[in-house]
């Protein structure tokens, strides 16, 4: 018995402790070909053949680490690693040109191979703190960015919670990257290459701060952040400023949710590289019944771009919209919806013309004005073997007009396969460009269906096929494997 | 005068609002969280989702006030329901409990009691598929049909344990609240989402959305869920938020498209998704039908002039933009492209084949510079929105008239009057000033924004 127990003390000394890892992989290779819309040197239309193949490789692990970590509510010391690769292959050709050298493009490159995050990350460490360490991508109401580096979260109380975050800024001229997160306004190519053709190389140290308040149950929240991208000079000549801010500001986000009917959220941003407002939203949700909402929202956005872009003083026009929608739910799984806007482009200080057959006038105010709206009509029904939806919609004022419809189905024939079918069409005016090309006729049809070829592997295949003014048939076709694995 | 106006709007809006809400009666009782389901689900209807509780049959009348008054407990017939430790625990009390108080006699169906006492036929409690008193009958081969019809409870998709509920003194009032005081409970009355809320604020009890919600091994919540209703269908359905957590979550027919506030929380939408379903749009590979229709390039020049949709909540202009348009030959730089490839810009501006910008953009007919502003010159629609220049034109198009470099060509200033005595050169200036020293000479007067 001594020697039973001996030896049973000494196995379990020796065996490994309980882990619990979680793994999924996500494959997804995507292959298009479709047809682009562009024009020959006789002035006639043509349309470029594309064909284009993307791999996407998402690996995530989960709960790494002892079972014994999580505490008694299970629910400490969780930590993962979450990773998303993309291979994107073009292999269309440049109708000029591929861009190269100073004017190369790091986005739509014939390949492009890119980690779009990849991070270590904890929850509830200690029952305080979350960190991500690695390329992440964070958004909020006004603010949308990626890069590498560490991101801490501590919760100080269940109500309050602080948050730093320091880093670099993912650009397209990094390893790996891409610029889709970029700040705007500027590219590797045109990052002032006369002078300064290296700038877009130079690595741009983010930080930034915030305190978030609010409860669990979102009934109310806010948060109070600062965020800041700078960079140094590149090749910097005597007299030149060492480093140059490219993005500062100071966001509030905040909602409130009154008894689950009355739901108001909004946010402004002061962008401290201006020294203005350039982002303000403020938006109310009502329930009106069990069955009906109506959603009213306010937004002003005024453009500004990387700090580093001469288009941030070029652009004083901003604009401000007001949008309206209506949801009614009908029985069996019908819900319909009206959906109004009104954007209004505001004056600029500079858009009274002096002199000129438009002196003395607002000529902002002219030929197109100053005001665009639209309006949207829809019904989507979601039953037990697919869906069905027709959406019919009209813009007009700036920009032109364009008024059409789009219908699409999905139905179930059978446990693997579904079917799916889209209709569309819609006329455009251009409020700008020339007689002949200033308007068109556009109808579109799409087959397509998923099949199910297995647990977690599925196969989507669409085709596509549009007719109009300009032309009598463009193609298009996907084809989609994806496989989705869980171990 | 622009911030004035801007927040009188956002005070109208704020009126209008609450003017809306006094019209609906914002005072009246709060509603209860519900969780939308597609495929079978109704609309945000007051009752559980069909995905959480499936449809049910149970072939019973019972009138709970009634039993209720004569004194009856909840723990006297549904004595499992303490110890049970899982939603799927079946807590509906059996023909034994019944039989304390009923002197059921399964020999004699239509069994007479003394008034006063407990029915004890069997139509009293069981009934048909019709709803009328369910009794033994011969069934059509001749035989006698003794079983009543069968209870049907589909297993819910959530987590909850009685035990440890009943075990901190919550009573069995504080959720099944009106159970009680009516006739036949079923699924519809059954606890939602706002009723837990209650306790499971973060502080009393966890607020995680898993400690309930069936979840994914990585912890995100489980949405794709089978009930009877989609096995037969051939699927799955998918679990979505109706709104009635946060109002702005609620995926209706309009939410692809007005999803910004919801958005507000990164961390609320990744309790369900994954970072990737956002790349899928905000920086994906495949056309989105649904945002852009068939054809999409003849269609987008207005959406872009008009910046509905947003394109940079997508596409980063000064790239993906860019770069196809050269592609396509929509493209003015000489650098963006090869000249020995295709000789002849064909969409450039002034080639007379296809003019992009209308007669008069930058020049007039005789090739002078306009110097003042008309309503369809590139002055005006520059300044109403730049975002459509910037997907075209790199900082060297505007560079080659406006800038202080003699060399470069016209030195037409780009500033509006006073540019100098704005804050946006002010502040500018001072946090960067590299992108004055574009236009600007080292040294010079206008770096220090003097007007």
């Amino acid at each position: 018995m001594r020697l039973a127990i001996s030896i049973a003390v000494v196995v379990c000394a020796a065996a490994p402790r309980a882990f619990a890892y979680d793994f999924a992989v996500d494959v997804r290779t995507i292959g298009q070909g479709y047809q682009v819309r562009g024009f020959a040197p006789d002035g006639s239309n043509e349309l470029f053949s594309r064909r284009r193949l993307t791999q996407y490789l998402d690996l995530g692990v989960f709960d790494i680490g002892p079972s014994g970590w999580h505490g008694d509510d299970g629910t400490r010391n969780v930590f993962y690693f979450d990773a998303s690769l993309r291979l994107d292959a073009d292999f269309g050709g440049y109708i000029l040109g591929a861009p190269g050298g100073a004017a190369a493009i790091p986005e739509l490159k014939q390949s492009e191979l890119v980690i779009l995050y990849a991070f270590f990350g904890a929850r509830n460490l200690g029952g305080r703190v979350d960190f991500q360490l690695g390329r992440q991508i964070h958004f909020d109401l006004v603010d949308f960015y990626a890069f590498d580096g560490a991101d801490v979260l501590v919760h100080l109380s269940r109500l309050v919670t602080l948050e730093g975050l320091l880093g670099m800024e993912v650009r397209g001229d990094l390893p790996l990257s891409s610029p889709i997160y970029e700040l705007d306004g500027t590219s590797s190519g045109s990052r002032d290459p006369a002078t300064r053709p290296d700038q877009s190389s130079v690595i741009a140290p983010m930080a930034g701060a915030a305190v978030a308040v609010g409860t669990p149950s979102g009934a109310y929240a806010a948060r109070l952040a600062f965020r800041e991208v700078w960079s140094a000079t590149a090749d910097q000549l005597p007299g030149e400023p060492a480093s140059g801010v490219d993005f500062e500001a100071v966001s509030l986000t905040a909602s409130a949710n009154w008894r689950n009917r009355l739901t108001v959220s909004g946010g402004v941003r002061y962008n401290i590289l201006f020294g203005e407002f350039d982002d303000e939203q403020l938006a109310v949700r009502l329930r009106l019944t069990a069955r009906q909402w109506v959603t009213l929202e306010h937004d002003f956005l005024a453009p500004t771009f990387d700090g580093d872009s001469i288009w941030n003083v070029f652009a004083v026009g901003a604009y401000r919209d007001l949008r309206a929608s209506y949801e009614l739910a009908l029985p069996n799984g019908v819900k319909a919806y009206a959906r109004g806007f009104l954007r209004f482009f505001e004056a600029t200080s500079d858009e009274v013309a002096t002199t000129g057959p438009y002196a003395g006038q607002d000529v902002g105010a002219a030929d197109g004005g100053r005001l665009a709206g639209g309006a949207s009509l829809g019904a989507a029904w979601h039953g037990a073997r697919g869906m069905a939806r027709a959406d019919g919609y009209w813009d007009d004022g700036y920009g032109g007009r364009k008024i059409g419809f789009d219908t699409t189905a999905r139905l179930r024939i059978r446990r693997p396969l579904e079917l799916e079918g889209r209709a569309t069409g819609y006329r455009w005016n251009d409020d700008v460009q020339i007689a002949g090309i200033n308007q068109g006729v556009v109808f579109g049809v799409q087959a397509g269906g998923r099949y199910q070829l297995g647990p977690g592997v599925r196969l989507h295949l669409l085709l596509e096929d549009n007719f109009g003014t300009y032309y009598l048939s463009q193609f298009r076709g996907l084809a989609m494997v994806e496989l989705d694995a869980g171990l | 005068m622009r911030r004035s106006v801007s927040y009188l709007a956002v005070i109208a809006a704020a009126a209008a609002a609450a003017a809306l809400g006094a019209v609906a009666g914002l005072a009246s009782a709060a509603s209860p969280a519900t969780t939308e389901a597609a495929p079978e689900a109704p609309v945000a209807p007051p009752t559980p989702s069909p995905l959480i509780y499936p449809a049910q049959s149970i072939p019973i009348r019972f009138d709970h006030a009634q039993h209720a008054r004569l004194g009856a407990t909840c723990e006297g017939c549904h004595t499992a329901a303490a110890r049970s430790t899982a939603a799927a625990d079946e807590l509906i009390p059996g023909e034994a409990a019944c039989r304390g108080c009923h002197k059921i006699d399964r020999a004699d169906p239509t069994k007479a009691v003394p008034a006063g006492q407990g029915a004890a036929r069997c139509d009293a409690c069981h009934i048909d598929s019709n709803g009328n008193g369910w009794l033994p009958a011969l069934t059509m081969d001749g035989g006698v049909a003794l079983q009543p019809p069968r209870v049907d409870l589909a297993r819910p998709n959530l987590k909850f344990n009685h035990r440890l509920h009943a075990s901190r003194g919550i009573g069995c009032a504080l959720c099944h609240t009106a159970a009680a005081g009516q006739g036949m409970v079923t699924r519809d009355d059954l606890p939602m989402m706002a009723s837990c809320l209650g306790c499971h604020d973060g502080k009393q009890s966890t607020a995680r959305c898993g400690a309930c919600h069936l979840t994914e091994p990585d912890g995100r919540l489980r949405v794709q869920l089978t009930t009877p209703a989609t096995i037969a269908a051939g699927g799955t359905g998918l679990l979505q938020p109706s709104g009635s957590l946060r109002g702005f979550d609620a995926h209706g027919p309009t939410f692809r498209r007005d999803h910004a506030q919801a958005g507000r929380d990164e961390k609320y939408c990744l309790t369900c998704h994954r970072r990737n379903d956002c790349i899928d749009c905000h920086g994906g590979v495949v056309r989105p039908p649904d945002i852009h229709p068939a054809d999409y390039v003849s269609l987008h020049v207005g959406d872009a002039r008009r910046n509905v949709p947003d394109c940079s909540s997508c596409h980063r202009l000064q790239t993906f933009c860019v770069g196809c348009h050269q592609r396509t030959g929509v493209a003015p730089d000489a650098t963006g492209g090869q000249p020995g490839v295709r000789a002849t810009n064909p969409f450039g501006t002034g080639t007379g084949v296809k003019q992009f910008h209308p007669p008069g953009w930058a020049r007039d007919t005789a090739g002078v510079v306009i110097a003042t502003p008309r309503p369809d010159s590139h002055s005006v629609q520059a300044k109403r929105n730049i975002r459509t220049c910037v997907s075209c034109h790199r900082e060297e198009s505007c560079l080659a008239c406006h800038s202080t470099d003699p060399a470069r060509g016209p030195t037409v200033s780009p500033h509006g009057p006073n540019f100098g005595g704005t804050s946006r050169c002010r502040f500018l200036s001072a946090r960067n000033q590299r992108v004055c020293l574009k236009c600007h000479a080292l040294g010079s007067a206008q770096l220090d924004c003097e007007p």
